[in-house]
């Protein structure tokens, strides 16, 4: 029973993370319909960012975020404004291709500033644990890390529904033509939109330097979970990415436990498959023919 | 006129014999495996700068094979055929020396691989092919020999990256565990870039077992490590097979204290210059350096040596491989054929363990520098 | 008068690509005319899903896959030769096909895209898991491939040298090379295209939409495996990430694209110009060239720094290429040159 209690707590800490790195995803996919395939590398940025500063400045991971996300959002828009903007309306596999150059082209001028070294950050409290009973402990990084992003999304989705811009925003990933129309300037929503992406990949990554480690290939990985999390929630919505970040962390550490963890990922994949196809427009999405 | 003809021919003939002393490196520079592979890169500049100190009219040519075997592939032919080298070391993966190891034979270019670990790479009988490191299997049965020598142990738990290198170091563990009568009790796989391992290692440790082995890389291990004590695991004894339990960045962690880990090198064992070597490399490159670096020195300081006296001829180098013997940094070196293995090293796996921060020899005892710590000591 | 000179100039090649085995020997080029043939072969067969019923697979690694593992297994363990191993790798994938055609075809645009991805991983991780068939993430390394024999004869030894791969490469790329023109010019590939063009209007058409895609993606997959044949018989050795791995997903893809979509010459010239310019990059050929120009001596500081940095340098380049041609190439080399031949027939005009 304890071993099944510390699995959930431990795979809803982690999914938290993922879920920003699934918003920042759905995000872009609802504003633009552009697959991110350079998403975990921008998530891969943050990470190098808090490496930087923790190691060269000592700056606290944790604290690192409040520098990364504003840097990560400029860099985000300047990518849009420069590059994805002119290929809106191009064709989807233009799209796809071009997020691949552009991811090929982070990691690899990160190799060569970096090398391919792995980083770590060493902090004091990185095995630190919380006892919640006997038997059970949470990880103190994990939970700190996961009440930043709860933090974070709550701030985003308080954007998103109450502000102008927030509602701009929201319009343009309806219906970009009839947002057009009604006199928002969509091009400007879209750099804030891949901005607010990037922002957010990027500091899921900052938050979870503490707890993991980083290297320039580490980007591919973490895409295909962005992927599978905004198919789980619906592409496009918020709450859906949040939902479905945490059910993956769940599902992952629950299976890592109950199925071998070789099989994990395939049951990820399969769920991910079966969404596709009864719903997909996410698990809480209203259903679309 | 006709006299410049001649000697541009002459000059033409001369180029398209093999150059002396001009050696290929295959090795992974770019993608996924490429941070190992930065390891085997600088201990061959190391080896570079060395040879050339000493008067070696040395060429190196280097080919990245990005971790894909098609493309080391591709490497071999165009450092046999088109830089006409004489000899090559490398590469770096399994995957790629298995591929490669065959054109090595097709073309009869002598190849030394300096730190891939699949068994089969010297076990197909190719002429052409070297091995300085030591197997997979030496692995696991030089950290098992160590637990049996220091402890009772009867069960095993299996932590492993479910890459070429896990699972095949893990199934030499588990037959090796068999034969000792101790009991498997789990075997769990992961896929690199897990980043979580909390709940397998809560599994792990409902089934209490004595030894818990496991085979990763630098980060993973780091985090397996952090992990296992945020989650309580109590073995007798943690036995990292693998170079991620055998580098500065591991040995930093608190949590990993008193972690046994086997590794084909160290600096501080009695083989000649090895001490040097770690200075040097540190002062170099500014880190430590890994077993993959010293192998990789090792390899060229020797091919590099029997090519000089080859004289651009290539079976000639491969007869002097074959005969020689040498002691360095690496210990003695000696490639053999015994047990089924081809120009094989039979390389001294070295066990050691994690004290205060620092990696001590423990075994085996001829080379050990302190006491080991057994059982592990209680998380506090 | 067109169609003459167009037959003229393809059997001129064809005779150069024929006898260049002949001219030469080093096998350096012969392996990279082979893995062209292989891009080439690969671009066709996902063009003809791809390009010309607009069904963009980023999963085509699954078949490939299919092909490379089934053909060597069949060859470890059962020592059946790989041109027997080869149609059983065909059927396999035209198995596959349909389960991912019934499943993914359901779906639409970024959907598809998504689904394919999906599909190709859990192909991956699978044969990542199932040790007992595939030898998990070890591999399977392939020993000595039989020669081919027609009675006494032995028509071609594998163990010798790559001329038998070179022409059967070659063979592979015509094959599919004909494979899509013929597509193209029947009822399917009109079907195919309309499907592309507006799928809601071909529909109301009355074509089966899903028979037909269904057509489509079974040759397509069928090719794509015969190309993962030869890439496991040629490499020798298969291990999940080569073959089935996203990377390879996407290569397959890219040389589609680069070249140019729904046409014949497309995915060939997208081979003949990525095949060589990766290895060049790879190789750091421009440095080489560089230094044999004598623009830059190989001791001197510009000389080291090249060399140094441009071996590390080669994946980013190409990731900056691929960029810029989907930029300013978005039809890729044959729309570019289609656009340049326009522009030069109304000058002249």
């Amino acid at each position: 029973m304890s071993i099944f209690l510390y699995s959930l707590i431990s795979g809803i800490l982690t999914g938290g993370v993922y879920a920003l790195i699934g918003i920042g995803l759905t995000l872009i996919f609802g504003v633009m319909r552009i697959i991110n395939f350079a998403h975990g590398d921008l998530m891969m940025l943050g990470m190098y960012g808090t490496y930087l500063l923790s190691t060269f400045l000592g700056v606290d991971p944790f604290v690192s975020v409040l520098l990364v996300f504003p840097a990560m959002f400029l860099f985000g828009g300047l990518l849009q404004k420069a590059l994805i903007n002119r290929m809106l309306t191009s064709v989807a596999q233009n799209q796809i291709l071009l997020t691949i150059g552009l991811g090929l082209i982070l990691s690899n001028t990160v190799m060569l500033i970096f090398t391919s070294d792995y980083k770590t950050v060493t902090t004091s409290y990185a095995s630190s644990t919380l006892k919640l009973s006997e038997n059970v402990s949470v990880s103190a990084p994990l939970l700190v890390a996961f009440s930043i992003t709860a933090a974070i999304t709550a701030g985003l989705y308080w954007f998103l529904q109450k502000t102008d811009t927030g509602q701009a925003i929201r319009a343009t990933a309806q219906d970009r033509d009839a947002a057009r129309l009604m006199g928002i300037n969509v091009s400007r929503m879209s750099i804030l939109a891949f901005g607010l992406g990037s922002a957010l990949a990027g500091t899921a990554g900052a938050l979870l330097m503490p707890t993991t480690y980083t290297f320039p290939q580490i980007g591919s990985v973490f895409t295909l979970k962005a992927f599978v999390i905004t198919v789980l929630g619906g592409m496009g919505s918020v709450v859906g990415a949040t939902l479905g970040g945490i059910l993956i962390g769940i599902a992952e550490s629950l299976s890592a436990v109950y199925i071998s963890s070789g099989w994990k990922d395939v049951a990820v994949f399969v769920l991910f498959l079966l969404v596709l196809l009864f719903k997909p427009s996410g698990l809480l999405g209203k259903s679309r023919t | 006129m006709w006299k410049r003809l001649l000697v541009l021919g002459f000059t033409f003939a001369l180029s398209s014999t093999l150059a002396a002393q001009k050696i290929g490196v295959i090795n992974t520079m770019t993608g996924g495996e490429a941070p190992i592979g930065e390891n085997i890169t600088n201990g061959i500049k190391l080896a570079e700068e060395d040879l050339k100190k000493r008067g070696f009219p040395l060429t190196l040519v280097w080919e990245d094979d990005t971790g894909k075997a098609q493309i080391s592939m591709s490497a071999m032919e165009k450092l046999a055929s088109r830089d006409q080298v004489i000899g090559v070391v490398g590469p770096y993966t399994s995957a790629c020396a298995n591929a490669v190891a065959k054109r090595a034979e097709q073309y009869k270019v002598p190849l030394l691989v300096p730190a891939a670990a699949k068994e089969e790479i010297t076990r197909q009988g190719l002429k052409y092919v070297f091995r300085m490191n030591a197997p997979a299997d030496k692995y696991a049965s030089s950290l098992i020999d160590a637990a049996l020598a220091l402890g009772k142990p009867r069960s095993i738990a299996f932590i492993y990256e479910n890459s070429d290198f896990g699972t095949s170091t893990t199934a030499t563990a588990k037959t090796y565990v068999a034969s000792k009568g101790i009991q498997v009790v789990a075997d769990e796989p992961y896929p690199k870039m897990n980043a979580d391992y909390r709940s397998t290692l809560a599994k792990i440790k409902s089934k209490n077992p004595d030894l818990v082995f496991m085979v990763s890389y630098v980060a993973d291990a780091i985090l397996i490590m952090r992990q296992a004590k945020e989650v309580g695991l109590q073995p007798q004894a943690f036995l990292g097979g693998g170079a991620g339990f055998t580098t500065v960045e591991f040995a930093r962690e608190t949590a990993s204290s008193s972690v046994f880990s086997c590794t084909q090198w160290t600096d501080d064992v009695s083989w000649p210059g090895a001490k040097d070597f770690g200075k040097r490399y540190r002062a170099k490159f500014g880190k430590e350096p890994t077993y993959h670096a010293a192998c990789a020195y090792e390899s060229m300081m020797i091919m590099a040596g029997v090519a000089r006296d080859a004289g651009g001829n290539r079976d000639k180098l491969r007869e002097g491989l074959k005969n020689g013997k040498w002691s360095g940094i690496m210990g003695d070196v000696k490639f053999a054929d015994f047990d089924g293995f081809t120009n094989q090293n039979a390389h001294q796996m070295l066990v050691q363990q994690l004290q205060g921060g620092a990696y001590e020899t423990v075994f085996p005892k001829q080379f050990a520098t302190k006491p080991s710590v057994y059982p592990f000591p209680k998380w506090k | 008068m067109r169609a003459a000179l167009k037959l003229t100039l393809f059997l001129i090649v064809l005779g150069g690509l024929v006898a260049f085995p002949r001219m030469v020997q080093s096998p350096y080029f012969l392996q990279l005319m082979i893995l062209v043939f292989l891009a080439v072969a690969q671009g066709q067969s996902w063009n003809i899903l791809g390009g010309y019923a607009g069904q963009h697979s980023v999963g085509h690694a699954a078949y490939f896959g299919v092909g490379a593992y089934v053909t060597l297994i069949l060859l470890q363990s059962r020592q059946i030769p790989p041109w027997w191993g080869i149609w059983a790798g065909v059927v396999v994938a035209v198995i596959v096909a349909l389960i991912i055609g019934a499943i993914c075809f359901r779906l639409r645009g970024p959907y598809f895209v998504l689904a394919s991805i999906a599909v190709a991983e859990i192909m991956r991780l699978s044969a990542t898991n199932l040790k007992g068939l595939t030898n998990g993430a070890e591999g399977i390394l392939a020993t000595d491939i039989p020669s081919l024999r027609w009675g006494e004869r032995v028509v071609a030894d594998f163990s010798i040298s790559k001329v038998p791969f070179y022409y059967i490469g070659l063979g592979l790329a015509l094959l599919t090379l004909g494979v899509a023109w013929g597509v193209a010019h029947s009822k399917l590939g009109y079907y195919l295209q309309a499907i592309r063009e507006d799928q809601d209007a071909a529909h109301s058409l009355g074509i089966p939409i899903a028979r037909y895609k269904n057509y489509g993606l079974m040759i397509s997959a069928a090719l794509t495996s015969m190309t993962g044949s030869f890439f496991g018989v040629f490499v020798g050795f298969v291990d999940p990430p080569t073959v089935l791995g996203l990377d390879v997903s996407v290569q397959i893809m890219l040389i589609c694209i680069i070249g140019g979509m729904g046409t014949l010459y497309g995915p060939v010239l997208g081979a003949v110009v990525l095949v060589p310019l990766a290895e060049a990059l790879r190789s750091n050929a421009v440095t080489d060239l560089l230094v044999k120009v004598g623009a830059v001596s190989p001791e001197s500081k510009v000389g080291l720094f090249l060399k140094e940095n441009l071996s590390h340098a080669h994946v980013l380049i190409y990731g900056i290429l691929v960029v810029l041609v989907i930029l300013f190439m978005p039809e890729g080399i044959v729309g570019a040159l289609r656009k340049l031949t326009a522009r030069r027939r109304r000058e002249v005009a």
